[in-house]
């Protein structure tokens, strides 16, 4: 009995936590109707730099706290003055999520050089001795948990439903052309509500430092929880924030302590995809509806990147000539690796560019479909003995299936939830590999997978395993040119930008997104295989939720909506760290820098700019309109 | 009078406490050309919007050659052969105006998605000729030497009129216009409305809502008039212009 009320305390401590990141999440969501994944990162450095503050300058405990916290909100004032706040009036609402995920990884980014990666653990605020009450011990921590939770979310409340400027942060949550048209500052209202976001996250990432272990990434795990917090209870509600963060904390503690701390994250996932299934707007009643029948001409315009006819022709001529010559121009080894793994990745990426850059929807869990596909081919390879071929084969066939299933979940869904029922989906991969010890080998990895065969013939060397994967690009390059440029991709593109109209030309909206969405479940799992034979070893790190986010970031970077300009993305994330070894350190900064930048001021990508810059130097003149036609 | 190609009987719509569309009936003949009038806020394009079930009635029935529409799926009514055009222009950003305009033809592609990723030969010829055929009716309309630029980069009269050939690639049987001559200039005018002759002439039932009546008394062979939800009045364009009713609740207040 002592064991269970022991646990439950502890999950409500844990689920406080959730609740305080939960509230953020529905702050800046009732204000802009957008999910900011940063949140997560700003526990992470507060808690930081609270550490550097009182352990290495010294500090009383008290001026660090208020000393990180401040810290920790100008940071957020200024990160979102600078990206979101401007984004916000410029990208539609799919691409602020990912432009969030970017901030999230630009944050981890900052940690990983200001702090490394060794874990930190701050000291309890009153001591180690534990309180002891009937029989239960709890740490004095707790007490500081639960009052700090206590204290943000009751001058939330207040702040939120009681005073004037509450009041203006509500407004524009119900309508922003109103509350502009009222004399309210939208702009600064949404910068205030992403500032006080990141106050909160930071307070509570210091409460909770003590008694956790924080590294630069952890932010994504409060990332995480606190979204499937805020997605059970509700989003925007603020009751339902609360409750689900704690519902959320005591389950997953009792999973871990009556099932195994393995599987209690899988569990989480499986109660949010339950949740979503059944209630897609979450437990409680969430706050104000938003108008989702709105377009936005604007902010769904993107430019056309293409290089015509004989162009066209010749281009893909000397990328095919440089591809088959690169190992001869390159032949140091390391670069032939990273070369290797930039083919292989890119596939993965081809795959999201058809979900994402032609269909237009959201995708955070590409690398589940990797995860799928490398296991599958290796555990069959491994353990069964089966030809790497037909493995890869089966991984496909697992994946397009795991997609079908969640499509089943998620085609119900709009907007934010079916992108983040791809998250959850990337995350319950991500804990069933860890967890499935005897089957995948957990965190330690699968060792010992052959290379890949066809038919007998080994691609043991990046030499031999290079030539293999330029094939399959050329194939599959061709074979998507052919889809996209006739009726398949047109519709798809259509469903992108305008549904509505789209259905009214006859075309099945659901069937398309889903047709895309297959496609990428099977490139994913396809790359992921690949990826497997290549390394002859596979580990869930290798292929987790990060990488979902770095090929968001490469696919974004390269140039969305388009075939090749995605593999520039991933050549220059994949390459740089490998040309150039110190920026190892700086990878991680670099890839939320550049999915942040380009979205802000490379809408195109970089082959978007290449392109646009190659045409205008050919026609020596800027692209001319042609003359108002006689109609 | 031939087959009805629409027939709407006793259709009603609320918003609230506004009776968008009271009880209209409404039948519209094969292969003719109707006009529907009306002021600001009488209710026409929510008319539109319950025959293509964007919205759905709160009564009443839309029979699309004797089979209901009611509680249809909208691409299942483009399949059907009924296409529409929206009021501002839906055209599709990030396409070309020929991309645009192919995008109509969907559900005349026979050739899978597959043989087209494969390249065959069958499926390239298809494209081809889809594209032989968007570019005669760019061509005819005057939008031939818009054909390679971004569709949102067209002028406004371009947009609409783009619109009007990617309805017309999906050859439809019946074709509903949402103010196709909205921020067209009076020569565009004149123009669109010979087009409508045309497509009229080729056999497709049109049905036209407008607000031009220069346009509407020059090629309807019907007029129907809406206020305030209901029907005021309907007709050849000639006694539509003569209705007292119709004068009072549109034309008189214009030119007053």
């Amino acid at each position: 009995m002592n064991l269970a009320i022991q646990i439950v305390i502890g999950g409500l401590l844990q689920g406080a936590v959730f609740a305080v990141i939960a509230l953020g999440f529905s702050l800046v969501f009732r204000v802009t109707g957008v999910i900011n994944l940063s949140q997560g990162a700003f526990c992470v450095l507060g808690a930081l730099l609270m550490y550097t503050l009182q352990v290495s300058w010294g500090l009383p405990v008290m001026i660090a706290a208020v000393g990180a916290s401040l810290g920790t909100a100008l940071f957020g004032l200024a990160l979102g003055a600078g990206t979101f706040v401007p984004a916000l009036s410029r990208l539609p609402t799919s691409s602020m999520l990912v432009l969030t995920a970017g901030l999230l990884t630009l944050i981890e980014g900052v940690l990983l050089v200001g702090w490394s990666s060794q874990p930190y653990a701050l000291p309890p605020f009153s001591g180690e001795a534990p309180v002891v009450l009937w029989d239960i011990r709890v740490a004095t921590q707790g007490f500081w948990i639960a009052g700090i939770a206590t204290c943000i979310i009751g001058s939330l409340w207040f702040l939120v439903q009681r005073t004037t400027l509450g009041m203006a942060l509500r407004a524009c949550a119900e309508n922003r052309m109103a509350a502009r048209l009222m004399g309210i500052d939208v702009p600064r209202m949404t910068l205030l509500s992403f500032g006080l976001a990141a106050l909160i996250a930071a307070i509570s990432g210091i409460a909770v430092a003590p008694i956790t272990s924080l590294e630069f990434d952890t932010g994504r795990f409060f990332t995480n929880f606190g979204f499937i917090a805020v997605a059970i209870g509700g989003m925007g509600s603020f009751i339902g924030s609360v409750a689900g963060g704690l519902f959320l904390g005591v389950t997953e503690q009792l999973a871990a302590g009556y099932v195994s701390s393995l599987f209690a994250n899988a569990l989480a996932l499986l109660v949010l995809l339950a949740v979503l299934l059944w209630r897609p707007s979450g437990l409680f009643a969430s706050g104000p509806v938003r108008r989702t029948d709105v377009r936005d001409e604007q902010r769904i315009y993107r430019a056309i990147v293409r290089i015509e006819g004989r162009g066209g022709v010749l281009f893909a001529a000397l990328a095919v000539v440089l591809l088959l010559a690169l190992p001869f121009i390159f032949p140091s080894r390391s670069i032939l690796n990273s070369l290797v793994i930039t083919g292989i990745l890119y596939i993965a990426v081809l795959g999201l560019d058809v979900l994402m850059g032609y269909a237009g929807q959201v995708s955070l869990g590409q690398a589940g479909f990797m995860a799928i596909g490398g296991y599958t081919a290796s555990i069959l390879a491994v353990t069964y003995g089966v030809s790497p071929l037909w493995g890869t084969l089966a991984g496909i066939a697992l994946s397009v299936l795991s997609a079908l299933a969640l499509s089943f979940v998620t085609l119900r869904l709009r907007g934010h939830y079916l992108a983040l029922a791809t998250l959850a989906f990337g995350l319950l991969i991500d804990s069933l590999t860890v967890g499935m010890v005897d089957t995948t080998g957990g965190p330690s990895g699968l060792a010992g997978i052959p290379a890949f065969a066809i038919a007998g013939i080994a691609f043991a060397t990046p030499f031999a395993m290079y030539y293999l994967v330029a094939g399959i690009i050329v194939v599959l390059v061709l074979m998507l040119q052919g889809g996209m440029r006739t009726g398949f991709g047109r519709a798809l593109k259509a469903v992108r930008t305008d549904q509505t109209a789209a259905a009214a030309l006859g075309v099945n909206v659901v069937r398309h997104k889903l047709a895309a969405f297959l496609i990428s479940a099977a490139l994913g799992s396809l790359s992921g295989s690949l990826y497997a034979f290549y390394f002859h070893f596979l580990s869930p790190e290798m292929v987790g939720a990060p990488r979902s986010f770095e090929m968001i970031a490469m696919l974004v970077a390269g140039g969305e909506g388009t075939l090749i300009g995605p593999i520039l993305g991933v050549a220059l994330l994949t390459l740089l760290p490998t040309v150039f070894q110190p920026f190892a350190l700086y990878k991680t900064f670099a890839e939320g820098a550049l999915l942040v930048m380009c979205f802000l001021w490379l809408p195109e990508g970089i082959f978007g700019a290449l392109a646009t810059g190659v045409r205008r130097l050919v026609r020596r003149a800027p692209v001319a309109m042609p003359e108002r036609a006689r109609l | 009078m031939t087959e009805a190609a629409l027939a709407i009987v006793g259709l009603s719509k609320a918003f609230g406490g506004v009776k968008a569309i009271d009880d209209v009936s409404l039948t519209v003949p094969q292969g003719s050309l109707t006009a529907v009038i009306g002021p600001n806020g009488a209710g026409k394009t929510t008319l539109f919007n319950l025959v293509t079930n964007l919205y759905a009635p709160d009564s009443g029935t839309v029979a699309f050659h004797g089979v209901s529409l009611v509680g249809c799926q909208p691409a299942k009514i483009a399949a059907m052969g009924l296409i529409r055009t929206f009021q501002a222009a839906r055209i599709f950003p990030g396409m070309t105006a020929r991309e645009n305009a192919l995008a109509g033809a969907h559900l005349h592609l026979r050739a899978a998605a597959w043989r087209h990723m494969l390249w065959f030969g069958g499926a390239r010829r298809e494209e081809y000729d889809l594209v032989v055929k968007a570019d005669a009716l760019l061509e005819l309309v005057g939008l031939a030497s818009f054909r390679d630029a971004a569709a949102t980069e067209l002028p406004m009269g371009a947009q609409k009129l783009l619109e009007v050939v990617r309805a017309l690639m999906a050859e439809p049987k019946l074709l509903l216009l949402d103010e196709p001559a909205a921020g067209l200039n009076d020569a565009e005018t004149g123009d669109l409305a010979e087009l409508l002759r045309a497509v009229r002439d080729s056999g497709i039932t049109v049905i036209v809502v407008e607000h031009n009546m220069s346009l509407v008394m020059g090629v309807a062979d019907q007029v129907v008039v809406l206020d305030a939800g209901a029907i005021v009045a309907s007709g050849a364009p000639k006694q539509i212009q003569q209705d007292k009713r119709v004068i009072a609740a549109y034309v008189g207040a214009e030119e007053a």
